[in-house]
C-alpha cells in the first residue's frame, strides 16, 4: 500500500507540471516532503475509510418505498420515506421495496408489447388457452381472462415470509379464479355474475394469500373477456341472435296488430254510418212521401171525383205521349175475332204506325 | 519497537480471523443449523441473527424459512363416474425440523421428491371418491382440506410442515373436451331453436288475436248496422201508414197511376178497345 501511495504521489507530481520538462530538484524536495508526512498520511488515509464506511450507512427511502433494515441478517425495524441511517456493512443492510406501487398480473391473455399500465384491449393481446379455458359447475367450459392488482401491504412479510411472492400470487390466483368459476354456472360467468365471481374471487385469494402470510394486499381482480371457448363460439353467436330474432317475430306481429285494428275499425265506423245514412235517408224519404201524400190527399178530399178524374187522365197523357209507346186500338170485335191469333210479332213496330181502325 | 508493531499487527489479524471464523449471521429468511464434527449442536434451529460457533470443528448448514412451493406435474385422474381430468396442484410447505429434514432429505429438491410421490398418491386416492363435477364444484374445498390433511400427516416425518395442497387447475384431457363441446353446442342450438319457435309461438298468437278482433270489430258493424237499417224501415214503414191510412183508397189510385207511369216507359205496346175508360169520347 505504501508503495501504491509513493506511485500515486509520483503521478500526481508529474501532472502538476504538464508543460516543460520535469523539475528534478523539485520533484526531489517534494519527495522529502512527502516521505515526511508519511505516518500522518496513512491515519488520513484510514480516517477516510473509516468516513466513508460510516457515510455509507445512509439511505433513502423514496416515497412509494419502506426501508426495511436487517441487523446481522435478522429483521430489525421499518423506516418511513426520507432519508435514514443504518450502521454500515456488515452490521446492518437495508431493503426498500416498493409497497405503494400496484402490480398487475394478468391470466389467460398476454399483452403485446405488455407494459404494466396497458390495459385489456381486443387484438391487441395474445390468449393463452392453458390459462384461460376452465370448468364451469355444469360441466361446461368457459374461458375467462383476468387480471389482478395487488400491492404490499406488509413489506416484511412479503420480503421474508414466501420463497416466491409472485409465483405465490398466480398460484393463487388461478386456484381462487377456477374454485369460482367452478361453483358458478356458465350463464352466470358469462352475464349477470361477473361482479360476483370477482369479489368472491378476491376475497378467497386474500383468504389463500394470508394463509401463506404473503403481506400482499389483493386490490382487485377483474375479468377482461369472458367468452365461450372458440369450438363453440358460433352457438352461443346464434342464441343471442335467435333471441333477436324472437323479438322481431313479436315486433312484426305488433306491426301487423296495429296495422289491421284501427283499419278494421275505420271500416266498422264505415258500415254503421252507412246504415244510420240509409236509415236517415228512408225516413226522411217516408216523411217527404208521406207529406205529399197528405197535401194531395187534403186538395183530393174537396173534389174526389174530379181531382181522381184529372189525375187519371194526366197519367194517361203522360204514358201515352211517349213517341216510343205503341198504341193500337181493336174493337171489340176485332179483338173477339183476332183472340184466338193475335200475331203480334208481325205487327208494325214502328211508333208511327196509324191505329188501326174499324 | 518495529516487533511489537508486527506483533500486535499479527495478533490483530489473528484475533479477526478467530472472531470472522467463529461469528455468523443467519438472514431473516433462513435458519440454521451448528454441527460438530457432523453431529447437531442443540436441538433447535437458529433463527435470524448473529451466532457464534467454534471455528474448525463447528460447522453451520442453513435452511430456508420461508414458505416454499412445490408445483406439480399435471396428474391424469379417473373420477367415481368414470371421467378422465388433469389435475394441477401446488403445494405450499416449510422446513419445520431442520434436523430431521437434513437427515431425510437434505435438500430442498429432495422434499420436493418425496412431497411429488405423496401428493401424486393422495390426489389419486382422494380424487378417485369423486365425480368430476364433484372435484370441479360440490367438494372441492372439501377434497383439498383433506389432501392437505392427509399429506401433511405423511410428509410431517420428513421435518417438513404442509400449508396447503391447492387443486390449481382441472382440466379435461382433448377428447373429452371435444365431447363438452359438442354438448355445449347442442344445448345451445337447442336454446336457439328454443326462442325462435317462441317468437314464432307468440307472433302467431298476436297475429290471430288480432284477426279475431278484426273480424269480431266488422261482424258487429254490421250486425249494428243491420239493426240501424231496420230501425229506419220500421219508421218510414210507420210514416207511411200513418200518412196513407188516411185513405187508402186514394193511395193505391195515386201510387198505381205512379206505377204505370213508372213502369210503362218506353216502347211499350198498348193494345186497347175503346171499352177503356180513356178511350170512352174517342168512339
Amino acid at each position: 500500500m505504501n508503495w501504491d501511495w509513493e506511485k500515486l504521489q509520483k503521478q500526481r507530481q508529474g501532472q502538476h507540471s504538464p508543460g516543460g520538462p520535469p523539475n528534478f530538484d523539485d520533484l526531489q524536495q517534494q519527495f522529502e516532503k512527502f516521505k515526511r508526512f508519511k505516518a500522518p498520511g496513512w491515519q488520513f488515509i484510514i480516517l477516510i475509510l473509516v468516513g466513508l464506511w460510516l457515510l455509507s450507512g445512509i439511505y433513502i427511502v423514496d416515497p412509494d418505498e419502506v426501508g426495511v433494515v436487517k441487523r446481522f441478517g435478522a429483521f430489525d425495524r421499518v423506516t418511513a420515506s426520507g432519508p435514514h441511517y443504518h450502521i454500515p456493512y456488515p452490521v446492518e443492510s437495508v431493503l426498500t421495496p416498493k409497497v405503494t406501487q400496484i402490480q398487475r398480473v394478468e391470466f389467460g391473455f398476454r399483452s403485446v408489447g405488455s407494459s404494466r399500465l396497458s390495459t385489456f384491449q381486443q387484438g391487441q393481446s395474445r390468449e393463452v388457452p392453458e390459462e384461460s379455458q376452465m370448468l364451469t359447475g355444469d360441466e361446461n367450459i368457459v374461458s375467462v381472462q383476468f387480471i389482478v392488482q395487488y400491492m404490499i401491504k406488509d413489506a416484511k412479510d412479503f420480503l421474508f415470509n414466501v420463497y416466491d411472492p409472485t409465483g405465490t400470487i398466480k398460484h393463487a390466483a388461478e386456484a381462487a379464479m377456477r374454485e369460482i368459476i367452478g361453483k358458478n354456472k356458465i350463464d352466470d360467468a358469462l352475464t349477470t355474475g361477473k361482479q360476483r365471481i370477482q369479489s368472491e374471487t378476491r376475497d378467497l385469494m386474500q383468504f389463500i394469500l394470508n394463509n401463506y402470510k404473503t403481506g400482499v394486499q389483493i386490490v382487485a381482480v377483474q375479468m377482461q373477456n369472458v367468452h365461450p371457448p372458440e369450438q363453440v363460439v358460433e352457438a352461443f353467436k346464434d342464441v343471442a341472435s335467435a333471441r333477436e330474432d324472437k323479438s322481431r317475430f313479436i315486433n312484426e306481429a305488433e306491426a301487423y296488430q296495429r296495422d289491421i285494428l284501427p283499419k278494421a275499425r275505420g271500416e266498422a265506423a264505415r258500415i254503421v254510418n252507412e246504415a244510420q245514412a240509409y236509415k236517415g235517408a228512408k225516413v226522411r224519404k217516408a216523411q217527404g212521401d208521406a207529406n205529399r201524400f197528405l197535401a194531395v190527399y187534403e186538395e183530393y178530399r174537396k173534389a174526389p171525383s174530379i181531382t181522381k178524374k184529372r189525375l187519371y187522365l194526366e197519367t194517361m197523357e203522360n204514358i201515352l205521349s211517349d213517341p216510343a209507346a205503341e198504341k193500337l186500338i181493336l174493337s171489340d170485335d176485332a179483338l173477339r175475332k183476332s183472340v184466338p191469333y193475335l200475331p203480334l210479332e208481325k205487327l208494325p213496330r214502328a211508333g208511327k204506325t196509324a191505329p188501326a181502325k174499324q | 519497537m518495529k516487533k511489537t508493531t508486527i506483533a500486535i499487527a499479527v495478533a490483530i489479524l489473528l484475533g479477526a480471523l478467530v472472531l470472522t471464523q467463529s461469528m455468523f449471521t443467519v438472514d431473516e429468511t433462513e435458519q440454521a443449523l451448528v454441527l460438530q464434527l457432523g453431529r447437531p449442536v442443540g436441538d433447535k434451529a437458529l433463527g435470524p441473527g448473529l451466532h457464534f460457533k467454534i471455528p474448525l470443528i463447528q460447522n453451520v448448514v442453513y435452511f430456508d424459512a420461508r414458505i416454499l412451493d412445490f408445483d406439480a406435474q399435471p396428474e391424469e385422474i379417473t373420477t367415481t363416474d368414470k371421467k378422465y381430468m388433469n389435475v394441477d396442484s401446488y403445494s405450499k410447505w416449510l422446513i419445520r425440523d431442520p434436523l430431521k429434514f437434513y437427515q431425510k432429505v437434505r435438500t430442498i429438491q429432495g422434499a420436493q421428491a418425496r412431497l411429488d410421490d405423496i401428493v401424486r398418491s393422495q390426489l389419486r386416492v382422494a380424487l378417485g371418491r369423486y365425480t368430476l363435477i364433484e372435484v370441479v364444484s360440490l367438494k372441492r374445498k372439501e377434497i383439498m382440506d383433506a389432501l392437505t390433511e392427509r399429506t401433511r400427516e405423511l410428509i410431517e416425518p420428513y421435518g417438513i410442515d404442509v400449508i396447503d395442497v391447492r387443486i390449481k387447475r382441472t382440466d379435461l384431457p382433448p377428447e373429452n373436451a371435444r365431447a363438452i363441446f359438442g354438448r355445449m353446442k347442442a344445448e345451445r342450438e337447442r336454446q336457439a331453436k328454443q326462442y325462435r319457435s317462441e317468437g314464432r309461438e307468440a307472433a302467431a298468437k298476436i297475429k290471430a288475436t288480432a284477426d279475431k278482433e278484426r273480424t269480431i270489430l266488422l261482424a258487429d258493424a254490421k250486425k249494428q248496422a243491420e239493426i240501424v237499417k231496420g230501425a229506419g224501415d220500421a219508421e218510414a214503414t210507420k210514416v207511411y201508414a200513418n200518412a196513407l191510412s188516411k185513405s187508402p183508397d186514394f193511395y193505391e189510385f195515386t201510387r198505381s197511376l205512379e206505377a204505370y207511369r213508372n213502369g210503362l216507359k218506353n216502347s211499350t205496346r198498348f193494345i186497347m178497345t175503346p171499352d177503356v175508360p180513356f178511350l170512352k169520347h174517342f168512339r
